[in-house]
């Protein structure tokens, strides 16, 4: 029997139904940082705002990352639907924390692809992954300085004014 | 037309000259390319199952399948439907595109 379905598709399709879970997984940190960049505009964290629809831009580059290796791979990437956005946070703190907690999650879940991948001997999929390992080493670093830098800055007087002004130094 | 898999109501086949897929449901067969074929695969994951066995959220206990952008149409019932997700696992392993393995029975 020919092998057409290997000739028509690169990778397994466990791989597939893995990244299909990241792309909507990149599409929800993408949503989630433009809630973020509505959450500081609406209480004057104006550099902040435009720090979070950076973000929210580069996540979605990421989801369309993913998405178009599947399409490269002869798989079937799905378009996600995205669903439970939190719009209310208590602090700028809060945003900031909530945004490590998030980028933690989504290098958990690539970690975890990467685990999978090499156990399947899906070199093609743990090979794309590579990019994302180190960007994410990235990302947890980006907001792990700004935390450290409210820290330093304190709430307190103008420190709220501080923060959002030196954020622009996180800002390409 | 070579047999893929076969489960208790339907036939998984290659047609290795036509590079593509054929799926016999009974009272018809369906001609799939393997993008058809994932599209399947992808409808079949996303059927809770287990809400057929929940009155207030599946009261009638079918699914209705849309195949091939919508050129075919069916209406399955629950164990049809589990029927066809083990037809679809199993060929996706025979075809060779799974990490699964096969069992040896």
């Amino acid at each position: 029997m020919k092998d057409i379905a290997r000739q028509s598709m690169s990778i397994k399709v466990e791989s597939m139904d893995l990244l299909n879970g990241q792309i909507k997984m990149e599409a929800h940190a993408s949503a989630t940082y433009l809630a973020m960049a509505s959450w500081c505009e609406q209480n004057g964290f104006f550099t902040s705002a435009k720090f979070f629809f950076k973000q929210a831009e580069e996540e979605r580059e990421h989801m369309m990352k993913i998405f178009n290796f599947l399409v490269d791979t002869g798989g079937n990437p799905i378009s996600p639907e995205v669903t439970d956005i939190n719009h209310d946070y208590s602090s700028i703190v809060d945003v900031f924390e909530s945004t490590l907690e998030h980028e933690v999650k989504v290098t958990q879940s690539i970690h975890n692809i990467v685990k999978k991948a090499r156990e399947m001997g899906d070199i093609a999929t743990e090979r794309f992954l590579d990019w994302f390992v180190m960007e994410q080493v990235e990302e947890e670093n980006t907001i792990r300085d700004i935390l450290d830098m409210i820290e330093v800055t304190g709430t307190e007087g103008v420190g709220l004014q501080m923060i959002d002004n030196q954020v622009a130094n996180w800002i390409d | 037309m070579n047999v893929v898999f076969q489960s208790t109501y339907y036939t998984l086949y290659q047609a290795n000259n036509e590079r593509c897929f054929y799926i016999d449901f009974g009272q018809k067969t369906v001609r799939m390319s393997l993008c058809q074929l994932l599209s399947l695969r992808h409808k079949l994951m996303s059927i809770a199952i287990e809400n057929h066995f929940d009155s207030d959220l599946n009261s009638h206990g079918f699914e209705v399948l849309m195949l091939c952008n919508k050129e075919h149409l069916f209406v399955l019932n629950t164990l049809e439907i589990l029927d066809l997700k083990k037809l679809v696992d199993h060929g996706f392993m025979e075809i060779g595109i799974s990490a699964k393995t096969v069992a040896i029975v």
